[in-house]
Formats: C-alpha cells, structure tokens, sequence
C-alpha cells in the first residue's frame, strides 16, 4: 500500500508520515508513505495508491481529484483534528478505508 | 458557529480557494520557486562578505587581497542576478505542465522570449569622460534580477498561452511514425515557437518607437513601481499581514495563497536591499520577504512559538500539554500545521483573535523599530524560512545582534497577546477534561 502525502510545502505532512509509518509497523503493514509538496504530485502520483491532502491546501482538492480520477486511485483531504494532533493511526486507517472502497 | 465564523466560512473560503486555485498564479508561485534554493546559496556568500565584525574588511584583504569581496560575490551574481532568468522558464514550465503541453519545451521558448523583450546593449561611461556610450552586444544583468522579473512573469504567461493556444489548435509539424518522441516533441515545438518569437519581436519593435523604449521601462513604471511603493509601506505590510492570517483563520495556507500576488514585490524588495548592501549605500526597503518570515511568522504563521511554549509550560489541561509537546519541535523551525489544526486556530473564535492580532502588532513595532534605527532592517540576504528565531533575526541581518533582539523583542509581544486568550483556552480544555458541561462560559 503505498499512501502519498501532500501539502504546501511537503513539511508538515512529513511530521505526519513518521507518525504513520510507525503505526503500519506496529500492525504489521506493508506500507509505502511519504509526502511532497503540492508542485510535485504530478511525479509521484504514479507510485501511489491513494493521494491525501493537508486541510490547509484543500483549494487543490478538484485540481488534485483530476489527477487521481486519470490514474485511478481515490484522493481526499485528511481530516482537520488527525493532521493537527498528528494521529498516524487514523490517518493510516482513513487511507485503507479509501482503496478498501 | 457565531457571526464572524459564517462570514468566514461563507464569503472568505471560496473567494481564497478560488485565487488560490487560479491556474496563472499557481505558475506564478510554483515557478519562481525555482529561483529560491539559489538565491539563498547567493545569500551564503553574502553573509560571508558583508560580516559586521570590526576589521574584518582589512583581515581578509590581507588574506585574499584587495578584490576579495569581488570574488567573493561571483556566485551572488549568478544566483541573485538571473532571478528573472530562471523565474521566467519556471512559470513558464508549471504553467506548460497545468496544460498538459511539453514543459521543457514551452520554458525554453519563453527564456529566449524573455531575452527578445531585454535590450541588448547598455549605458557606459568610461572613466575621464562626461558623455555615456552605448556598449552594444550585451545582456545588462540588472535587466535578468529583480527588476526584470515582471517582465519574466508576463512573458512566460504570455508565450506559454500562445504555444498552448497553437498546439490546442493543432498547428503542429506532424512526424511519421518512427520518428523518436524526443525529436517529434522539439518539431511540435517549432511552430508555436515561432509563433512566440515573432509576438514578443513585434512588441519590442513596436515599443522602441515609443518614448518608454523597452518593455522593461513600461513594466516599471505601470506596475512594478506601484505595487512595490504600496506593498512596502507599513499599510501595504499590516493588509499582507491581515490577509494571509485570515486565510489561515479558514483553514487555507494564506502564505501560499498570498503568495502568488505578493511574493514577486516582497522578493524585489529584497533583491534591492541586497544590491544596496553591495553597492555600500542604505538599506532602501523596511518591508521585503524577510520582514514577514523571519521577524514575524516566527514559530509559523500567526506568531505561534510563544504559545506553543505557554502549551508546555503553563498548561493545566492534559490536551493543552500534549499538544504543547506535539507542537513546540516544528515550532521552533516555524512551521505549525499541529497548532493551527490541533488546538485548533481554525474557526475558532477565541485563539483567533490572538493569531491575528499578535503579528499586526509584531508588523508595526518591527516597522517603527525599523524605522527609527533601533532595529537593522533585513539586508537582503535571504534566509531559509525554516531558519529557528534569533539565529534568524541574526543572518538576514548580516550578523547585526540588533537583528536577533527585534525578534526576541517581538516574542515578549507575542507572549503578552496570546496569554490572556491561551488561559482561557486552557481552562476550557481543562472543564472539559473534568466532564462538567459549563465549558461555554468564557464565550
């Protein structure tokens, strides 16, 4: 499972994927996550199942749901209270519920 | 959700969401990007050069010679100085790659349509003489920095939606199959190319037969001198302010948003403090890049830091510690993501008010400070954003200790807006913990 991160600049997204990665280690998942900033999706959509936004960039939400909707993999934002307190096992949960559905 | 949350919610977000979104400023943003991972290397050398120690000037003469500092300044001059250069190909590449057109390509030709708006020669006046000659067969460098950066920004607007409207169009140089991509792309290219090229000649053309002469006089004087002269006042300084941290107050990154229309002003302002520091004269602009991100997001946007330390020192709730201990880490390399949504700022009608009030207030004191010599002004050396508070204050000033103590200056204004508003913020979080359901009487 691969998860892509993205916001502004890619830095507080990144505080978040350290938090996930260590919850998928904990439950065992092999999983891919990392996070760019907003310019750069475009090379790394390809590598990824599922493209989640930072609440603060969620003006890129249409422009970025195009891009999933040509590679086939769900994007959505994360929700505002996770990406704050930085809650790695919920994001980690939201993105599997996405590619589960 | 009271009054000023609807007004938010209802009139501020899609406004913001939609200029955000707007496809030329994105460009705008996204390319002159491009520019900064050089202009702060630039700005390395800068601080080497212009160090404010006593006697330094005459230590390193004699160590390097006479013409240290104009060694020195070689890579300033090939990272500050073409700012407009390589601005020009970035806007003009994200833009191409919004389109979904060739991104190389359509940056190459808006570099070379950049270059076709530039005059090739320049004004020299020999030493002894009184009358300046023209010295044909050059690219004035002052043309390819800051002050040629509008034009950049216009022309790979402009080029780049020519080339697209002809390829859309399908006027293309079609190869056979078996043709390599790489060659197809170059001969897709060629027509819109021409098409730029010839535009951009016939505009330079038609605009020295009038009194502005280059594209860069017109450019000047309509736009660039306007905006800067209000984007650098204390006024133009508290609505930046005003309008990236009621962007923040919604839940949007007001910076990035802001930042597509300011971020070119802000950067001039910069680059004409730093050829100032160069040339030895006074430091011209108060406002400028570093004004905002060093001497008040500090923390991250809203001034932060001073709250992230009252959350681990001060806080009585379990949640204001936690997020304290969450929150202070990247808070001292001013980035506050955890904050904004954790606490959270957005939409909140208390924390606000702190969040907006504390940097217009650190605006005006850092202006006035500014102004009346106490504090130096930033010099044009540009300083990652990411850079801790004090060390920052420090380098953006050339090393003045001044510089260090207008921010530790603003971190006590900071802490005196944000206290009043974090006890009550506190003690709501603590009711809450405690389970009683009065937590609404603070409001």
């Amino acid at each position: 499972m691969n998860i892509l991160l993205c916001c502004a600049a890619g830095m507080s997204t990144s505080l978040l994927v350290t938090k996930m990665e260590a919850y998928a280690k904990e439950q065992g998942l092999d999983c891919k996550i990392w996070a760019v900033s907003a310019n750069e999706v475009n090379n790394h959509v390809d590598d990824a199942d599922v493209l989640l936004l930072g609440p603060q960039v969620r003006y890129l939400l249409p422009k970025m749901k195009k891009i999933g909707e040509e590679k086939g993999i769900p994007v959505d934002l994360i929700n505002s209270v996770h990406y704050g307190l930085i809650k790695g096992d919920e994001v980690v949960k939201f993105a599997r519920s996405l590619i589960v559905s | 959700m009271s009054k000023v949350n609807v007004f938010l919610e209802e009139k501020v977000m899609p406004v913001a969401g939609k200029i955000a979104a707007q496809r030329h400023l994105q460009a705008l943003r996204d390319g002159i990007i491009l520019a900064m991972p050089l202009i702060i290397i630039g700005s390395l050398f800068l601080i080497l050069g212009f160090l404010p120690i006593p006697g330094y000037n005459e230590w390193m003469a004699s160590i390097f010679g006479e013409l240290w500092l104009t060694k020195l300044t070689y890579p300033v001059t090939a990272t500050f100085d073409i700012m407009a250069l390589v601005a020009t190909f970035g806007i003009a590449y994200r833009l191409a790659e919004h389109y979904k057109v060739d991104p190389l390509s359509a940056g190459a030709i808006s570099l070379s349509a950049f270059v076709l708006a530039t005059p090739y020669f320049t004004m020299f006046t020999p030493a002894g003489t009184e009358a300046a000659i023209e010295v044909t067969g050059v690219l004035p460098i002052a043309l390819l920095g800051s002050k040629g950066l509008f034009v950049g920004i216009l022309i790979a607007l402009l080029s780049t939606e020519i080339f697209r409207y002809i390829i859309k169009k399908g006027l293309v140089i079609k190869m056979p199959d078996g043709v390599p991509p790489s060659v197809s792309k170059s001969f897709i290219a060629l027509f819109p190319a021409a098409i730029v090229i010839i535009v951009v000649w016939l505009l330079r053309l038609i605009i020295e037969m009038t009194p502005f002469e280059s594209l860069h006089n017109i450019v000047g004087q309509l736009l660039q001198e306007p905006l800067s002269v209000f984007g650098t006042t204390l006024i133009g300084a508290i609505v930046y302010v005003l309008l990236v941290h009621l962007l923040w107050v919604c839940g949007l990154h007001g910076a990035a948003i802001i930042g597509g229309i300011m971020g070119p002003i802000m950067l001039a302002a910069t680059d004409e403090n730093r050829l100032a520091l160069q040339a030895g004269t006074e430091i011209p602009n108060i406002v400028n890049m570093q004004f905002f991100e060093i001497f008040i997001h500090m923390g991250g946007s809203g001034a932060t830091l001073m709250f992230a330390i009252m959350m681990l020192i001060f806080a009585k709730s379990q949640q204001s510690k936690q997020l304290g201990k969450l929150a202070i880490g990247p808070g001292i390399f001013n980035i506050n993501e955890p904050i904004v949504f954790g606490a959270p700022i957005v939409m909140n009608p208390i924390l606000m008010i702190p969040f907006i009030l504390a940097p217009v207030v650190m605006a005006i004191s850092t202006f006035v400070f500014m102004q009346i010599g106490f504090a130096p002004k930033a010099t044009g050396i540009a300083v990652p954003w990411t850079t801790p508070p004090i060390i920052g204050g420090l380098l953006a000033t050339g090393g003045d200790w001044r510089g260090g103590m207008m921010q530790a200056i603003n971190l006590v204004i900071a802490f005196a807006i944000y206290y009043p508003f974090f006890k009550v913020w506190d003690k709501q979080n603590l009711q809450l913990e405690k389970g009683t359901e009065d937590d609404k009487t603070s409001e």
